[in-house]
């Protein structure tokens, strides 16, 4: 019976490694290798001005090449909140800022809520939306457009 | 092979017991994946874990002295397969959606065949969800049927 007990537990363990390579495999999965079709390294690289898209209409482009994560753009009014906005009013803030598929976006942005409130590069959100591989330019994009 | 104990205990009983346990740790161990990956974003990523509870009601059926609850613990495992199907079959739709988002299909995802679309998706080349993970619980649903059926039944006084 010992015998028994000890295969028992040996399959049990067996199986439950095998459960976490898979699980882990399926996981690891989310950042696979590039295609030969579009490589991501040259999507990345192309070292994006951001803010020419991001601005939206009442832009000011005297002052601000690097700081459209910063609460100062207050005049161009397109930055929402990630916690408590509407994903109409967020869609129509990525919209603002120039993002491509700006409602898909906002639909990732309402599902990863909430989001500290003191982080206001939004972390969070970046890891989130990093799944999806969207590229540094759109993340930049998308995340200049809300505050926490 | 020398064994103690007679038939029952040796033959039926062992793979009975391992059938259960092998779905115990199932539900434990997707438990587990579900929480280390926070699948709680929304109500469609609550379904699994709904599928676990059931899953473990199913289980606790198997179980329960007098071994009555069979018919409904399958029936129960088969809803739960059902799920994990249709959880194979939404990861691999949400990476199909997904492949506008990719910088690297953003402008050319739409002119790819349907099939290289559709082999990325569910290769997890493009999109964030893992296609086949929800398949395990479909595995640990069959597994607690197998505990139901034939040879594997309940041995008579467990």
């Amino acid at each position: 019976m010992t015998s028994t007990v000890f295969r028992l537990t040996t399959a049990c363990t067996a199986a439950l490694l095998s459960l976490g390579l898979v699980a882990c495999g399926g996981s690891t999965a989310t950042s696979p290798g590039t295609p030969a079709t579009a490589p991501a390294g040259n999507a990345v690289a192309t070292a994006p001005p951001a803010d020419d898209a991001t601005e939206g209409p009442t832009a000011d482009d005297d002052a601000d090449d690097t700081d459209d994560d910063s609460p100062s753009t207050a005049g161009a009014g397109a930055k929402v909140s990630a916690n408590t906005a509407s994903e109409d009013e967020i869609t129509q803030a990525l919209t603002a800022a120039g993002v491509s598929n700006p409602g898909r976006w906002a639909e990732e942005v309402v599902e990863y809520r909430p989001y500290p409130s003191d982080d206001l590069d939004l972390t969070k959100l970046r890891q989130n939306l990093a799944k999806y591989n969207p590229g540094e330019e759109t993340t930049d994009k998308i995340v200049s457009a809300l505050t926490p | 092979m020398i064994r103690s104990g007679g038939p029952a205990t040796t033959g039926r009983g062992l793979v009975w017991r391992g059938l259960v346990a092998l779905t115990a740790v199932g539900i434990l161990a997707t438990a587990f994946e579900l929480y280390s990956v926070h699948h709680w974003n929304g109500v469609e990523q609550l379904v699994p874990w709904v599928a676990l509870a059931v899953l473990a009601v199913a289980t606790a059926l198997v179980v329960a002295p007098g071994g009555t609850g069979a018919v409904a613990a399958r029936v129960l495992a088969l809803l739960v397969l059902a799920a994990s199907v249709y959880g194979v079959v939404d990861h691999a739709l949400v990476n199909f959606g997904s492949g506008p988002l990719d910088q690297r299909f953003a402008e050319s995802w739409d002119a790819l065949p349907l099939l290289t679309r559709v082999w990325y998706a569910v290769t997890t080349e493009v999109g964030p969800a893992p296609t086949l993970a929800p398949g395990v619980l479909g595995q640990t649903a069959l597994l607690l049927v197998l505990a139901t059926l034939g040879d594997a039944r309940r041995p008579a006084g467990r």
